[in-house]
């Protein structure tokens, strides 16, 4: 009777085992466990990026806890759990457009309206989209995985999230954690780039103060820049009019506490539930693969083009503009949507050559064009490859 | 007073017309009349295991609809010929979705069996009838001289062109495709991907082009407008018009000043929690006598 307890209590405990994270752990799991112990590193000694590393990275320890596959739904993959239906705003495209409206309800056109041609610079850098297209193609890809993978190159995580769950729902987590990653990584990866495009004379270009914006302008600005970006690419709808909705509730100056809801809690909570899930979603059985690695690769490629046909356009475009009306090639790497993270760079790399030549405010406008920019390349994308 | 009831009733009356409209995007009027097996000898059996012709809706719209109420027919004098049961829950027919109808001459097997059968020696006449007995949702004549097990429908759902089917699609879609065009036809005639780069950019840049110079039209307006205001303000001399434009030094200095403020609004405070008896003065609305939970006195 004592003995065949004793054998119970053994087996249960040995049972028990067989459950734990140490005894289903794979080197992937602590290879995962690893990048997201990196990631918050990065934020909190850096702070690149906290808001969306500190999520992503805890969501990878969370998504790379090992556990026996015995349907108790705990993973992010196993229909019905926790994780699993928070991650439907991914898989399903409702967090970005949520994302979006808050964007439009905090960022400020003016810069853009002051000076429209910056626009161009914002379309210019979306090549960035499309070299990493033809790279991921010659890669083997499929034409609408290229797509999706190449949208990480519009430096726009909601965007890419977005466009991925439509085209290549299998590659969204490495897409996603590509482009947050890069995103954060702009800080490295765009000044070398500037340094080496750039003259030491085009580097000092002193760019004509922008005018006073009327707040008429600015209401019209989204409700015209709805209707011609949407009736040109109807399929970009659900990222730009929620953009531009955000926008209009920011500028109409009578929705002050909507305006307030969408860029601060709203956004605060889409932020939580899409860094965390998009990060669990990092599952090492699922995502340590060729294609992963390929993916990384491509991001990175992709964030370089990106910067580079910025500053090459803001440079072919100054042989047509006269003196004094000169844009700065600095301010090229802006084109990409990461706001205002390159725009910070185009000031802070401008003020080593020049400690009073200010470009934040020159740079923010090709960086809000860069956001309606691959917002409208994401839906061609989603028109040709769907 | 008279102003303000004009403008409320034609607030109603937008709304009102919002409303029917997508009340009418999710009622019966949105189903079609998809696809029909007149002559069923070798085809698909019903519940029974019974082969009967068949006639397959589809809900046309992007809202679930419930067809229960409405009637189906095949006599122009009788709308109402086969009533569809009500509360039956398969009733609600998901959206792009199909439900099937067994043209059996049995209705007592169930919801889906009509009271009319179709007849191959001659043209059938099949509509479907709104709940209100008058409403002509849909209808179709099917040609005579149709072939044994093969149906004639839409081509795709719910559009307007028919055909006849060799390869019947019963309570499913008509159209299959075996492979995505698109992607057949970028991997045939773009395999290295520079005709999309070409053509994604080209709608890119013209749609920012256009923003630009809508932008750029709107901002000499708003300019224009701004030196008329100045200077009517300055009794029509240009002595003192500004141009709009704000020098780089000062907007960086308002920016300095802002983000300070922003910043470093607060001192940073010792974190020693004093607690500090606080001296109140009575007051009715604080006594305890007159809180709430306090039993009310028989």
């Amino acid at each position: 009777m004592h003995e065949g307890f004793l054998t119970f209590l053994g087996e249960n405990l040995q049972l028990f085992l067989t459950y734990t994270g140490f005894y289903n752990v794979t080197p992937g799991h602590l290879a995962m466990i690893v990048v997201g112990l990196c990631f918050i590193f990065l934020a909190v000694r850096y702070e690149f990026e906290p808001m969306l590393l500190i999520p992503i990275g805890f969501g990878m320890l969370i998504g790379n806890i090992p556990f026996k596959d015995a349907g108790l739904q705990v993973g992010i993959y196993e229909e019905g759990s926790v994780l699993n239906i928070l991650y439907q705003g991914v898989t399903q495209g409702w967090y970005p457009p949520l994302i979006f409206l808050g964007i439009g309800a905090m960022t400020d056109f003016s810069a853009l309206i002051a000076n429209p041609k910056l626009l161009l610079v914002g379309a210019a850098a979306q090549f960035g989209i499309f070299g990493a297209y033809i790279i991921a193609l010659q890669m083997g890809f499929e034409p609408n995985q290229a797509g999706a993978i190449g949208i990480i190159g519009g430096a726009d995580g909601p965007t890419a999230i977005f466009l991925s769950s439509k085209l290549a729902p299998n590659l969204m987590g490495a897409i996603a954690v590509s482009a947050y990653s890069y995103m954060a990584l702009v800080p490295i990866i765009q000044p070398p780039f500037m340094r080496w495009l750039t003259t030491s004379k085009e580097r000092v270009i002193r760019m004509k103060p922008p005018r006073v914006v009327s707040s008429t302008e600015k209401i019209i600005f989204p409700i015209i820049g709805l209707l011609l970006t949407c009736f040109l690419v109807p399929s970009g709808l659900p990222l730009l009019g929620m953009l531009f909705f955000g926008n209009l509730l920011k500028e109409s100056g009578v929705t002050r506490r909507l305006a307030e809801t969408a860029r601060g809690p709203l956004i605060d909570t889409i932020t939580i539930l899409l860094g965390i899930t998009v990060g669990a979603s990092t599952q090492a059985t699922q995502f340590i693969t060729v294609n992963s690695l390929k993916i990384f690769a491509l991001g990175a490629l992709s964030f370089v083009i990106a910067t580079c046909a910025g500053i090459l356009f803001v440079k072919f475009f100054n042989l047509f503009l006269k003196e004094g009306n000169k844009i700065n090639p600095l301010i090229g790497n802006s084109g990409v949507s990461a706001v205002p993270d390159s725009a910070r760079i185009s000031q802070h790399v401008g003020l080593q050559y020049d400690p009073t030549n200010y470009l934040l405010m020159h740079a923010m406008g090709p960086n809000v064009a860069g956001v309606i920019g691959s917002a409208v390349a994401a839906g061609i994308l989603l028109g040709f490859l769907s | 007073m008279y102003n303000r009831i004009k403008r409320n009733a034609g607030i109603a009356v937008l709304f009102s017309l919002l409303f029917s409209f997508g009340a009418g995007a999710q009622s019966a009027t949105s189903m079609r009349i998809n696809e029909v097996l007149v002559i069923n000898e070798d085809n698909f059996v019903d519940d029974y295991g019974k082969r009967s012709g068949w006639i397959e809706l589809f809900n046309n719209s992007a809202g679930t609809v419930n067809i229960s109420g409405c009637f189906l027919t095949n006599d122009k004098n009788d709308p109402a010929k086969y009533p569809i049961p009500k509360g039956d829950v398969l009733t609600k027919i998901p959206p792009g979705q199909h439900i099937l109808f067994w043209a059996d001459g049995q209705p007592s097997r169930g919801t889906f069996h009509l009271n009319f059968t179709l007849d191959p020696t001659k043209e059938n006449y099949i509509a479907l009838y709104d709940v209100d007995r008058k409403t002509l949702i849909d209808e179709i004549t099917i040609p005579p001289t149709q072939k044994t097990d093969v149906s004639y429908g839409r081509v795709i759902d719910g559009e307007a062109e028919w055909a006849q089917f060799t390869k019947v699609t019963p309570s499913t879609n008509n159209l299959t495709l075996d492979s995505n065009e698109k992607i057949d036809n970028l991997k045939l005639n773009d395999s290295i991907g520079v005709g999309m780069t070409i053509t994604a950019m080209a709608v890119v840049f013209t749609g920012l082009i256009l923003l630009y110079l809508v932008f750029k039209q709107v901002g000499k307006s708003a300019v224009a407008a701004s030196l008329r205001r100045a200077r009517k303000a300055s009794g029509g001399t240009d002595a003192g018009v500004e141009t709009g434009e704000i020098s780089g030094e000062v907007l960086v200095a308002i920016g300095m000043a802002l983000y300070e403020l922003d910043q470093d609004v607060h001192d940073y405070e010792n974190t020693v929690l004093t607690i500090q008896k606080v001296k109140r003065t009575y007051s009715p609305w604080s006594s305890k006598i007159y809180g709430l939970r306090e039993l009310p006195r028989k």
